[in-house]
């Protein structure tokens, strides 16, 4: 609707799969994450330093750029980490991992906050099989490649000049950026995932639009 | 942990948690905050519509007001109904019973109201009534809260209205809808309402507000809704109410499992080809239940619906019994006449320009054989009403004898009835030139009225858009009763080709969403050869849109929105049809001579008597030359020409068929109806030009479309016959789709009604125009005539393709006529990655 939509799409063997998701979703969060604002009195902010650090991969090469934010990486390996459950270990499987960058917007007594997406990144896996130790070796390879195809992606779309939520006032400042960690400052993000057998929409966002029309009749 | 120190890109300690002194000046930076909260609404669809509600509401209050009182008037409906079912006496009120007064022999209206206590025991003792009054109350209950919701949500447009579009809600009435939609793209450039552009067009906002009603429109204009039927002793004709169309709209757009996930989006898997016949099981189930639940739901449907008529109607048919005989245009008649991309009130004031013309076509087709009759009968009832007239003015007291009054009404409304069947003495018929003027504004007619004015299938089929009151509000009652069935049976059937059009017929536009393709009004995607886009148009029989819908959509977007810019070919397709038309209209007398007859119309059509022309535009010069702002030269010139003659020569039309309403009265009529009655104040001296431009635009759009449809005569010559009208529910052409093994795709377009084969029916030859006796006229003296014309217009321009062939066999889409194993060819788009069965919808980068 009202917001970008990205897809990406990924075949890896099933050790790689979090690795993989860590190197995607880091690149894009990289690119969407400030430093911290310190607002001063006139309205004015000034902006703390980020810092980056790369990481090496152990199942496939390649290694990645990410913020160096322990607590930012926990949240994301904990994502990753439950989305790597749903698919089932070393199985045959396609998934969905979606990045989901949105704004809050305050709206009056009898609603609830409005989550607002403004781009949404959608990767999907392919997780694939693989017989002997050589073709391993190539899928490793093969799976470093792509990646680096996909971050050189991420970074084109991030370069056109496109809308990003305008930089807020102090008291708006959570309504834009998740300010909950401390040493550095991502949009509002969310990540979900759908695993193939339940592909369609989730009972809550059914339910939400039933309510919605039954209003709007 | 041991990679945080192996490389040199490390973070500076500690920089997050205060900065060392002095660096505080080095950069800073100023937020530009959302001072508006309008940037990037989340669902633009419903953000336009409201507008634009809000917009024809006349401004937030009247909006208010008059909600509050259609909630009022629902309580009252239902409480006036109860109380009239168990607390009246009616005893006492037909005076069989008397009253024991004391003091005075008056009965008095108090009298016939049962004690309070009486009726609430007989209310609460009678089950039905306590059922209707509780579902009554859920209904009233959900209606209240949803109008709760509404109140918050316009509130929040109106906010929009003043603070972002900087209209004040008093001055709103006197804004065109044009005007605030300049205002919205204008500010789209500083508050970003959608993110995906920089810039909204005039296109894409009417794609949101209109999302599904295009595709009902071109539901219709395929004939895919199951709205006309063949019965066994009315004939063919057409029922589609408003639960009908509720039902509809509830199965494929809205309702819980429908095509749609979103307003914005068709689900996924009704985009791909692969399991179209098990979404087609799953769409028949779901139509099955819905008709069932219709069916249950029925019997308090159609209460609902007798008490609402009652109430809503009586009053007015006691008032003026004529109401009845009246005329409306069908809610059939408003789906097949709207344009794609045309808003309701655009819709309206085209339909209701049309009106006068429309039922004094009507009226031409009285029975000779009931003006007898109705004269006979009317002679009776008034002498027996002069007399009871006569006698009440001499004594009042002839009232109080029983039935008098009740008598005098009936044979008063029946006078009136009889009336309606008498033709004034003093009025002259001429239907063909009344149909032409009819087309002038309602756009749209099937072939093969053109020249069969006079006929009485003409003037059935006319009714079925152009129905009487009485007769909609006829099928709205029935229609709780007919409604299941028409879905059970009919539209079950149709699943697997609502299915497939809704994959064929479907483009994601950037910025905008999945939208119906006919609403691009892409003339290479929709056009149909037979107007005007021959040669540009690549679409397949299937993909055509019927009647000329895309071409003249196309024009009517154009002009209407004079902004807007069309993609390089629609603006060929467009500047070529305007110069063309301006050629006409400039009056190059010495090619115009040697034309057949629909040319030289036009010619005089516009060129008309030049002293009422110039009449005309000497007490319009003022407005003349308010007009043409910000439009180029060329086309103001044509506008202003084009006005002025338009009302002369429909002046002198009207004068010919010897009516004495002329059609600058009309014009006028039209722009009072843009409510800007209110004259004298200085708002509607700034509105002026808008409202000028927008009448220009509306007669120029009538000249287009009289010109459309002579060209498309001409051009058709005697074979046309491919008219939508008598076009049958073509089953085959869904078998073709599901069971044909035929691997050449060409043979599985079957040779249904809608296919043109040349039947050299009782269509006219071009020439023949209004005069009747030659509409039979067989094909033959046609060919040279067409020949002709078309070798002249290819001589004009020359795009138009050597014999006009159209290449279908690539582009025919999957489903409906073609095999389902063509698919894996399409040529258009098979990204990476895809199985083969997935054929995916023409996804159109739209920019």
């Amino acid at each position: 609707m009202n917001c970008r939509s990205e897809a990406l799409e990924v075949s890896v063997e099933g050790r790689q799969v979090d690795e993989a998701m860590l190197a995607l979703l880091h690149t894009i969060l990289l690119h969407r994450s400030t430093g911290k604002f310190h607002y001063k009195k006139e309205g004015t902010y000034s902006i703390g330093t980020v810092g980056t650090q790369d990481i090496d991969c152990d199942f496939i090469d390649f290694s990645f750029v990410r913020v160096s934010s322990d607590e930012l990486d926990r949240a994301i390996r904990k994502a990753v980490g439950e989305f790597k459950d749903a698919m089932g270990n070393g199985m045959d499987g396609m998934g969905q991992i979606s990045l989901e960058f949105y704004q809050k917007k305050k709206s009056r007594w009898p609603f609830s906050d409005e989550c607002i997406p403004w781009e949404v990144w959608s990767i999907k896996v392919n997780v694939v099989n693989l017989a002997n130790e050589q073709e391993r070796q190539i899928c490793r390879e093969k799976v470093g490649e792509k990646l680096g195809e996909k971050v050189i992606n991420i970074v084109e779309v991030i370069n056109r000049h496109e809308y990003l939520p305008k930089m807020p006032t102090q008291s708006e400042v959570d309504n834009v950026f998740d300010t909950s960690l401390k040493d550095v400052q991502p949009y509002l993000y969310k990540i979900t995932f759908q695993i193939t057998d339940t592909l369609g929409t989730s009972v809550s966002t059914t339910m939400r639009r039933l309510i919605k029309d039954t209003l709007a009749l | 942990m041991a990679a945080h120190f192996d490389t040199e890109y490390q973070r500076l300690e500690a920089s997050y948690s205060d900065s060392p002194p002095g660096e505080e000046n080095l950069l800073v930076h100023v937020p530009d905050g959302n001072k508006s909260p309008w940037h990037h609404i989340e669902n633009l669809d419903l953000f336009f519509q409201r507008v634009y509600n809000l917009h024809q509401k006349n401004g937030f209050t009247c909006m208010l007001l008059g909600e509050v009182f259609e909630l009022v008037q629902l309580l009252f409906v239902v409480g006036f109904t109860v109380f009239l079912a168990n607390c009246v006496d009616y005893d006492i009120l037909f005076a069989n019973k008397f009253v024991n007064h004391t003091d005075s022999s008056k009965v008095t209206l108090p009298d016939a109201f049962l004690p309070v206590d009486v009726c609430s025991a007989s209310i609460r003792d009678n089950v039905t009534v306590m059922f209707v009054l509780m579902i009554s109350g859920v209904f009233w209950l959900h209606r209240l809260i949803k109008f709760i919701y509404n109140v918050c949500c316009y509130w929040e447009i109106r906010s929009f209205y003043t603070n972002a579009l900087k209209m004040s809600m008093a001055e709103l009435p006197y804004f065109t809808w044009q005007e605030v939609q300049a205002r919205i793209v204008e500010i789209q450039k500083e508050h970003q309402i959608c993110i995906h552009k920089k810039e909204l067009t005039e296109l894409d906002i009417y794609h949101r507000i209109l999302r599904f009603k295009n595709y009902m429109v071109a539901m219709v204009n395929k004939s895919l809704l199951p709205v006309r039927f063949r019965l066994p002793l009315l004939g063919e004709c057409v029922f589609y109410t408003r639960g009908l169309k509720y039902n509809f709209e509830l199965i494929l757009f809205w309702g819980p499992g429908s095509l749609f996930e979103s307003e914005w989006s068709l689900k996924p898997q009704y985009k791909r080809g692969g399991n179209r016949l098990e979404l087609a099981d799953k769409l028949a189930s779901r139509i099955l239940w819905i008709g069932i639940a219709n069916l249950l739901l029925c019997p308090v449907v159609l209460v609902w619906q007798i008490l609402y008529a009652f109430f809503s109607y009586t009053e007015v048919i006691k008032r003026e019994p004529g109401s009845l005989g009246a005329r409306c245009w069908s809610l059939y008649g408003r789906c097949y006449l709207r344009h794609f991309n045309e808003l309701d009130h655009e819709l309206m004031s085209r339909l209701s320009k049309g009106y006068k013309a429309s039922s004094r076509y009507m009226n031409c087709f009285l029975s000779s054989l009931l003006t007898v009759v109705a004269k006979n009968v009317a002679f009776f009832a008034g002498s027996l009403l002069a007399v009871l007239i006569a006698l009440t003015i001499y004594d009042e007291d002839v009232l109080a004898v029983e039935h008098v009054l009740s008598s005098i009404t009936l044979l008063g409304v029946c006078i009136t009835v009889c009336r309606s069947f008498i033709p004034d003495k003093h009025l002259v018929y001429c239907p063909e030139q009344l149909l032409r003027l009819i087309l002038a504004h309602i756009h749209y007619m099937p072939d093969h009225w053109q020249g069969n004015a006079h006929r009485y299938e003409t003037r059935d089929q006319f009714s079925q858009l152009f129905q009487y009151k009485a007769v909609f509000i006829l099928e709205e009652l029935t229609s709780p009763l007919v409604t299941p069935f028409i879905l059970i049976f009919s539209l079950r059937r149709k699943s697997l080709e609502i299915i497939d059009f809704f994959r064929n017929f479907t483009v994601e536009v950037v910025g905008v969403g999945d939208t119906c393709s006919f609403a691009q009004m892409d003339i290479r995607q929709h056009g149909h050869p037979a107007w005007m886009s021959e040669g540009k148009t690549e679409a397949s029989i299937y993909q055509q849109a019927e009647d000329g819908k895309t071409e003249l959509s196309l024009m009517h977007f154009a002009i209407t929105n004079p902004q807007w810019q069309p993609p390089t070919e629609t603006t060929h397709f467009i500047s070529q049809l305007k110069e063309r038309v301006q050629r006409e209209t400039t009056g190059d007398r010495h090619t115009l001579t040697s034309l057949s007859e629909p040319r030289s119309l036009i010619a005089n059509f516009l060129a008309g008597p030049p002293s009422l022309a110039s009449l005309h535009l000497g007490r319009d010069g003022s407005l003349t030359n308010h007009g043409p702002v910000g439009v180029s030269d060329g086309a103001s010139a044509l506008r202003s020409l084009s006005v002025s003659s338009m009302r002369g020569s429909c002046s002198s039309t009207h004068r010919s068929a010897g009516h004495a309403s002329s059609a600058s009265r009309a014009m006028a009529g039209s722009s009072t109806d843009a409510r800007t009655a209110s004259s004298g104040s200085s708002v509607w001296e700034g509105q002026l030009t808008s409202l000028v431009l927008s009448e220009y635009a509306s007669t120029e759009m009538s000249i287009h479309a009289l010109y459309i449809h002579e060209l498309h005569k001409q051009q058709s010559g005697g074979e046309l016959s491919r008219h939508t009208w008598h076009r049958q529910d073509s089953d085959d052409s869904s078998e073709g789709g599901s069971g044909g093994g035929n691997p050449n795709p060409r043979n599985l377009i079957p040779r249904s009604h809608t296919f043109p084969i040349s039947t050299p029916g009782p269509i006219p030859s071009s020439n023949s125009g209004p005069n009747p006796d030659r509409g039979t006229t067989p094909g033959q003296e046609v060919r040279p005539l067409q020949s002709n014309s078309q070798r002249r217009y290819g001589g004009n321009t020359d795009s138009v393709g050597p014999g006009g062939r159209v290449v279908r066999s690539e582009r025919v889409p999957m489903g409906g006529w073609a095999e389902e194993g063509h698919g894996g060819r399409h040529p258009d788009t098979v990204p990476e990655e895809r199985s083969e069965d997935d054929m995916p919808p023409n996804i159109h980068k739209v920019t």
